[in-house]
């Protein structure tokens, strides 16, 4: 279909969607549908991964990609750098070698973020210790969230520093990550931000492996990936 | 209208000249970018209600061709066709390149296929940005003698038409019109990449009370089409709402933008 059709066709959906309450759920959904073609995304592959950064996947039964393309879907391959909670200087790449579960939000938020946040902590808990897995913070707000604010808040919530890093960043970098892990956000003119309520599962290469949408949602199938990856 | 020319300061960005080297727009000696005045524009779309100010800024002439992203590629082997990891790049990227580094084709056609992510490096090579949805939006309502020609139906009946017949191969940048601005092409060229494609242009409406409302965002309130009348826009922001940062299309390009 050429684009110009497709955006026809879209162009006479979008007010529809704009009306009922589909619409940011369907834009969320199109997004995960491309990441599990681009994606090894049948846990049943990861068994076979080579772990370790700019590891390659099979590769292979992915429609979009030639045969022979270096198939590496690793976000590390960004190369911004972060401060975290701690006032210390980190690549994006330092996370690799660890499974991540990463969100983006704002600590000011005053309803979801602290839910995604709880639905972190609750995986963290289900796993119980059992698997070597990081949690990610990334905040959308770099003005407010500050590495001191970012401490305070990790404090506050109890966030084991051992487990669960915080990350503060440009503007520029932001908007990177929110695009190679499918999340949108916009802040508001009121300070305060809408965005996805999305959580990924990185593997410790650097790709995505799953993405847990929506709040309180229960979290059975993240944790089968994880466990799978951790297998 | 002499004057508001006239206030269309020179400004080119420091690389403009190396990148337009080969394959430059043809705009005789004009500069890379045209200065866009503040000022407020409503989005068709926006979580909020009311109109969005937006600052001044500088936007490029012309779409960036073929040529200057070939000057582009050559300078920065990461971003040649055989070596962009996947995660940056759909497959098509640069599909209808000779070879990794050669075009083909006309020079000075808008580059397509390209994704989000080239696009942003591109810029950023040249000392520049994306463009926001909010500054191309605001820049695209202009045509050659109105800064905002956007209530005019005969204008969005004109854009509309633009939008929707656009020839497959797109002809070299400069081919469409040139808007109050100084600005070529904003329509009917090619779609065009904006920093904050992947922003969230439409929230869940609270008058349905759906649960999914406070499910997927932080903040609801919904705010529908503010100018159901303006099919062009909905193109857009319907293209744009069905992009990820590795899409490619040969139907779309960009250009790019730096604060003043």
């Amino acid at each position: 279909m050429s684009f110009a059709r497709k955006a026809r066709y879209m162009a006479a959906a979008l007010p529809l969607l704009a009306l009922g309450c589909g619409a940011p759920a369907g834009q969320v959904d199109r997004a995960d549908d491309t990441l599990a073609t681009a994606q090894p995304a049948d846990h049943s592959h990861h068994g076979d991964h080579a772990h370790g950064n700019g590891a390659e996947h099979p590769g292979t039964g992915h429609p979009d990609l030639p045969v022979d393309a270096p198939s590496d879907f690793s976000i590390y391959h960004a190369v911004s750098v972060w401060t975290d909670q701690h006032g210390d200087r980190r690549p994006l790449d330092s996370l690799a070698g660890r499974i991540q579960v990463v969100g983006m939000v704002y600590t000011n938020c005053a309803y979801a973020c602290p839910r995604m946040i709880l639905d972190m902590k609750r995986i963290e808990a289900e796993l119980g210790g059992a698997q070597d897995v990081g949690f990610v913070i990334v905040s959308i707000d770099p003005e407010r969230d500050t590495p001191e604010r970012l401490a305070e808040y990790a404090r506050g919530a109890r966030l084991d520093a051992e487990r669960w890093t915080l990350l503060h960043g440009d503007d520029g970098d932001i908007l990177e990550l929110a695009a190679l892990l499918g999340v949108q956000y916009r802040r508001m003119a009121n300070g305060e931000f809408v965005h996805s309520n999305l959580l990924t599962v990185l593997d410790p290469s650097g790709q995505v492996a799953h993405r847990q949408m929506g709040l309180g949602a229960h979290p059975g199938r993240t944790l089968e990936v994880i466990r799978s990856l951790a297998g | 209208m002499r004057r508001l020319v006239a206030l269309l300061l020179v400004l080119p960005l420091p690389l403009a000249a190396q990148a337009g080297g080969q394959g430059s727009p043809p705009s005789g000696g004009s500069a890379a970018m045209a200065v866009v005045p503040a000022g407020a524009y409503t989005p068709l779309y926006s979580p909020e209600a009311g109109q969005v100010r937006v600052a001044s800024f500088r936007m490029d002439r012309f779409p960036v061709t073929r040529g200057q992203f070939a000057a582009f590629v050559e300078a920065n082997p990461s971003w040649r066709r055989s070596a962009v990891p996947p995660v940056f790049a759909e497959g098509r990227y640069l599909a209808d390149w000779q070879d990794d580094t050669r075009p083909g084709g006309e020079p000075a056609a808008p580059v397509t296929e390209v994704s989000w992510f080239a696009a942003r490096a591109y810029c950023g090579w040249r000392g520049g940005r994306l463009p926001t949805v909010d500054e191309w939006e605001y820049a695209a309502r202009a045509d050659e003698t109105r800064l905002d020609a956007s209530a005019d139906p005969a204008y969005k009946a004109r854009i509309l038409a633009l939008s929707t017949r656009r020839p497959s191969t797109p002809p070299p940048v400069g081919s469409i019109f040139r808007s109050q601005h100084g600005i070529h092409d904003m329509h009917g060229l090619v779609w065009e990449w904006v920093q904050d494609f992947n922003t969230v242009t439409v929230t869940t409406d609270s008058r349905t009370g759906d649960s999914r409302d406070t499910q997927l965002y932080c903040a609801a309130g919904a705010e529908g089409a503010t100018d159901r009348e303006d099919y062009a826009a909905f193109l857009r922001y319907a293209f744009r709402s069905s992009l990820k940062g590795r899409s490619t299309s040969s139907a779309l390009g960009f250009r790019c933008a730096a604060d003043l």
